[in-house]
């Protein structure tokens, strides 16, 4: 059980918890469950960033559920059926690494004007269509290249997504 | 701005109160009222508070060309502390700032900042180009600077050449802005004796527009068959090419040398590179989204087509690398229902190493298929022309069975090359019995009778893609894809310039004439969905240089092109619902 009594202090009253004289102390690495909520939340950058703060946060940012919940955050509902299809072409991380981040800043930067400054992650069904398309198409071509072995494994996106990654000519 | 104005409004030679071309200057309300005449001036400058006579307005347009010129790019650190006066009073000021500047700068020995262009012996035309320092061009993005290159004092060629041209020149994208006037350089520009050299600046896009002619006086040459003469053009063009930068010129290299062959009658084989053509279509894809537009709304169109279907069958006409497919698949696959049983039948070229190329694509799609979890059948059949494939081979199961979708990307042209070819292809693509038939074809008419047609179409229409790859080459100069795209893009200029009869297989023609053979041949039009559209658009804007290309949406059909002028276009049909015995 968890009291959060007052902004950043928080009271642990854990039955099972051994720690003598230090019970005020809390540590969320003990909390694993509670750092996969946060995580949930945070936007692209911060999940890549919290992945770099240490090897168990690093194995738990790379959780493709928490960038599946990424992905599809503010689509409702978010397809069915996608997951086995996705996982199967390179995952949730690498949809959002290659299509996904790159589609959203370059359609973001098109709508000019009296958007707000925060950054919106709200995207619709049709960017997802897109972006879905657009990592099958991506995976395909690594099939292409790499010849028979099937995937080729790698971080680096085919050439066919290169588009994606020039910076745009603002 | 207005100077445009002021050009415009001469070339209309009337003040018009409604006139189109409010320039965005928040007056437009005022320019539409009537305004009262007052004492002969130009209203529409006057509503800005400038006061010039109608009458005068030629002239204080040809000295503001004037000033620019001579401004150049250090005009402000040329201005001396001379006060100049009233400059409501256009004419007068500028023709003060003119005198001083001229005066200054004739004391400068390195006077490179400003051309002047000397008329032609016989013209009477004075022809004064702006250079692109000014951008002038606000679509111009990346601010593409053209070098002053010094070039020779060239005497231009007689005016009647140029005077035509100022209406229509599409192909320089920057928009020449130039003038005639009435009174031949009678308000002299000071050309400073004391400079050691005449410098004259002869702007790049002026060599543009003389490519531009002397490639359109070499194709009437071959048109008329003066063979000698067009020989000599085409070593001409050649030598200006070279000079030329951008877009300009490389299209101006590849119309050339395929002018030469054609002059020379070396025509090229074109089944030695069947498998570099492949390759270089996969580089084209990269580069550019022409075909990737085309695969994205022919694969909506069949997905439609597609709905609620359990087992589909597309037979694609040129299978080439597959690219269009796994986006199909995949959306096959997520779709509400499960997937449904893809069956796929490619027809490809023949192979000039025997290799089976066809077999190995569907291979790869295969795997594909299998990891996203979509039952998955291939056939693939090679064939010199579709003209050889009938409907029987292709084993068409009953429509009750099985969905059929017929998806021809840039392919159906080449049948134009045999008379009665494309009506064979058309009758057995209606006994096929499909859902849906997408055609995807180049937006152009290559395939006139008479050459001169055909090679000024092609002029018009390979510039402005070169132009729209230019853009992407803006942010990826060292890019191998876009070399590869322009050697792709060259091979079909040289099929449609060089070569003839069954050879030409590059026989583009417009939506409009597909539509009129598919409707006589008895294919009922089916409109394209608003999906579609938003994709392509969504699809374009992803594309740096995404500013120049346009998504139309043409009676049902799709069009691609780069700011005006479309390229290519995606329509989609089926057999009409009268049986025509």
């Amino acid at each position: 059980m968890v009291q959060i009594r007052e902004y950043g202090e928080v009271k642990v009253n854990d039955d099972d918890d051994n720690n003598n004289g230090e019970s005020e102390r809390f540590c969320i690495n003990d909390h694993l469950d509670l750092l996969i909520e946060v995580l949930k939340r945070l936007d692209g950058r911060s999940l890549g960033a919290a992945a770099c703060v240490c090897r168990q946060w690093c194995s738990i940012a790379r959780n493709d559920s928490l960038w599946e919940h990424l992905c599809f955050r503010h689509v409702s509902p978010p397809p069915i059926g996608v997951r086995p299809v996705v996982s199967a072409l390179g995952g949730y991380r690498r949809l959002y690494m290659v299509c996904v981040r790159p589609v959203l800043s370059r359609l973001k930067r098109r709508r000019i004007g009296g958007e707000s400054e925060v950054v919106r992650r709200v995207w619709n069904q049709n960017e997802v269509e897109l972006s879905l398309s657009l990592f099958c198409v991506e995976y395909y071509e690594r099939l292409l290249v790499g010849g028979g072995g099937g995937r080729v494994a790698g971080d680096s996106p085919a050439s066919s997504l290169k588009f994606l990654c020039m910076p745009v000519n603002v | 701005m207005k100077r445009d104005r002021e050009r415009e409004r001469k070339k209309e030679a009337k003040p018009s109160s409604s006139s189109s071309m409010a320039v965005g200057i928040g007056k437009a309300k005022d320019l539409h009222q009537s305004l009262p005449d007052s004492g002969g001036m130009d209203e529409l400058l006057e509503v800005l508070g400038y006061k010039v006579r109608s009458t005068d307005m030629a002239d204080v347009a040809k000295k503001l060309e004037q000033l620019e010129m001579v401004m150049g790019e250090d005009g402000i650190l040329q201005l001396s502390d001379t006060v100049h006066y009233n400059p409501s009073d256009l004419s007068g000021w500028v023709q003060s700032m003119l005198s001083e500047l001229n005066t200054n700068s004739s004391d400068n020995s390195s006077s490179t900042n400003f051309g002047i262009v000397l008329p032609g012996e016989s013209s009477s035309t004075t022809m004064i180009d702006f250079s692109n320092n000014k951008q002038i061009d606000t679509q111009q993005t990346g601010g593409k600077m053209y070098d002053d290159d010094p070039y020779d004092l060239r005497a231009i060629a007689g005016g009647a050449i140029y005077g035509t041209i100022a209406e229509e020149s599409p192909v320089s994208r920057n928009g020449i802005k130039r003038m005639k006037a009435a009174a031949p350089g009678s308000e002299a520009v000071d050309v400073p004796p004391e400079s050691p050299k005449p410098v004259v600046l002869v702007d790049s896009q002026e060599v543009g527009i003389r490519l531009v002619h002397t490639l359109m006086a070499c194709a009437e040459a071959v048109q008329q068959d003066n063979l000698k003469l067009a020989d000599a053009l085409v070593k001409h063009v050649g030598l200006l090419a070279a000079s030329q930068a951008g877009a300009m010129g490389k299209v101006a290299t590849y119309f050339a040398g395929a002018l030469a062959q054609r002059i020379y009658k070396i025509y090229p084989q074109d089944g030695l590179e069947t498998s570099c053509w492949e390759i270089l279509q996969m580089h084209f894809y990269e580069s550019c989204p022409y075909l990737k537009f085309a695969h994205f709304t022919a694969n909506q169109a069949i997905l439609e087509a597609f709905a609620g279907a359990t087992r589909v069958h597309v037979i694609d006409f040129s299978l080439n690398q597959g690219m269009q497919w796994p986006a199909l698949m995949q959306a096959l696959a997520l779709r509400a229902g499960g997937p449904p049983a893809f069956r796929l039948t490619g027809i490809g070229p023949p192979q000039p190493d025997n290799t089976d190329a066809l077999q190995q694509v569907g291979w790869k799609l295969a795997q594909l298929a299998d990891t996203i979890g979509v039952e998955f059948e291939f056939r693939g059949f090679v064939a010199n022309s579709l003209a050889d494939i009938d409907a029987s081979m292709l084993d068409i199961r009953p429509s009750e069975v099985e969905v059929v979708a017929v998806n021809s990307v840039f392919e159906l042209h080449r049948l134009l090359a045999r008379p009665g070819a494309v009506e064979t292809v058309l009758n057995s693509i209606k006994a096929m019995k499909p859902k849906i038939v997408t055609l995807v074809e180049q937006e152009s008419n290559h395939n006139g009778a008479v050459f001169l047609d055909r090679f000024n179409e092609a002029l018009h229409y390979y510039s402005t893609m070169f132009d729209s790859l230019e853009s992407s080459a803006l942010t990826q100069p060292l890019s191998q894809d876009l070399v590869m795209s322009e050697v792709y893009l060259g091979r079909q200029i040289c099929n449609v310039v060089a070569c003839e009869g069954t050879d030409r297989v590059e026989r583009h023609e417009t939506l409009s004439q597909w539509r009129n053979r598919l409707n006589s041949a008895g294919f009922d039009p089916v409109h394209l969905g608003s999906n579609a559209f938003k994709q392509a658009s969504m699809l374009l804007a992803l594309f740096a240089g995404g500013d120049g290309y346009r998504v139309e949406e043409n009676d049902g059909c799709l069009m691609l092109g780069w700011h005006t002028r479309p390229l290519i276009a995606t329509s989609a049909w089926q057999p009409g619902s009268t049986i025509i015995e």
